[in-house]
């Protein structure tokens, strides 16, 4: 979404009219419902979490500082909703149903079924080693690797040093290679 | 090697996050090592799993804009239902303690209205106690 649409779309909503909201959510909701559903590992809590960090966001807008993107502002609300959801429910990361109810991506499905085999098999090694990495590491790795998010975005959403993001993405990635090390995956 | 990147750098090679002249310098080092190319040789086969990992919500996904269009909206509507209720509730008290009617019929009256109200609150409130330890309140029937 351009810049100056978004924040002419969240000046309006600052006087009260939410349906000025409606394309914020539309196009920030499939990458949030990523970033939700890595974190707490399923769709249902995911969804339920995007849906709560939505209406967290509108109602904190008139604390938006309209010269930043909404975009980390918004996850870093999303973020903290998720670490929130897994603290107060004291639910771990559960994966079980996670995998099966995404989507092949369009390249997969010309692959032929060994080959969709094959990759399904490394997303379910994968799930299952960041299952085991822990809250701090998965995050970082979901913003990153998942998400694609920058450097300085990674350092807005998680508040912390722009300096400080390649290290920990370092231990993380390292913790990430121990689990899937553990769990027999052969590199190349 | 003292010249060798740090981790850090070497996430920041990765990732793309380093100026030309800086990324030319790790490529340098990690050609020249052993041990830096199976370093990044790992890395690099871990980034490539994320990205099968990728997922597109897709045909499965249902927007969340009108949970969030509903939360956001009903509470205005319910904050004017209370407002108007009470300011009936208040008018329409104001006008029957300031009437000529018998001072016994005020008192039975009165007696009544708040006994309902009383009995609704009580209920109001057993229902909220039960449903902060119902432990299936989330579950959508």
């Amino acid at each position: 979404m351009q810049p100056d649409l978004e924040r002419e779309l969240i000046r309006k909503c600052r006087t009260g009219d939410a349906r000025f909201y409606e394309p914020l959510v539309r196009a920030y909701e499939p990458s949030g419902l990523r970033l939700a559903a890595a974190m707490l590992g399923n769709l249902e809590d995911a969804r339920d979490a995007l849906q709560e960090a939505f209406v967290k966001a509108y109602e904190s807008l008139h604390r938006f500082d309209l010269r930043r993107p909404f975009g980390p502002w918004f996850f870093q609300i999303l973020r903290n909703h998720c670490r929130d959801v897994l603290r107060s429910r004291q639910a771990r990361f559960k994966v079980e149903t996670l995998d099966e109810r995404l989507e092949l991506r369009p390249a997969d499905a010309a692959q032929g079924p060994e080959r969709i085999r094959q990759r399904s098999a490394a997303r379910e090694l994968l799930w299952r080693a960041l299952e085991k990495v822990g809250e701090d590491h998965r995050e970082i790795l979901v913003l990153k690797e998942l998400q694609g998010f920058r450097y300085n975005e990674i350092a807005r959403i998680l508040d912390i040093p722009e300096g400080t993001v390649a290290s920990r993405l370092f231990h993380a990635r390292r913790a990430l290679k121990e689990a899937l090390d553990e769990m027999g995956a052969e590199f190349p | 090697m003292h010249d060798d990147p740090s981790h850090d750098d070497l996430m920041r090679f990765l990732d793309g996050e380093l100026p030309p002249e800086e990324h030319a310098r790790v490529q340098a080092r990690i050609d020249a090592s052993t041990e830096l190319s199976r370093e990044a040789v790992i890395f690099r086969a871990m980034k490539e799993g994320f990205q099968d990992l990728t997922f597109h919500p897709g045909t499965y996904h249902r927007s969340v804009w009108d949970q969030v269009n509903q939360q956001l909206t009903r509470p205005i509507g319910w904050l004017l239902v209370v407002v108007g209720g009470a300011v009936w509730t208040g008018y329409g008290a104001y006008v029957f303690a300031t009437s000529p009617a018998n001072p016994w019929e005020k008192l039975a009256t009165g007696a009544v209205v708040i006994g309902i109200l009383l009995l609704l609150a009580s209920v109001i409130w057993e229902r909220y106690r039960e449903w902060l330890t119902d432990p299936y309140r989330d579950v959508y029937r």
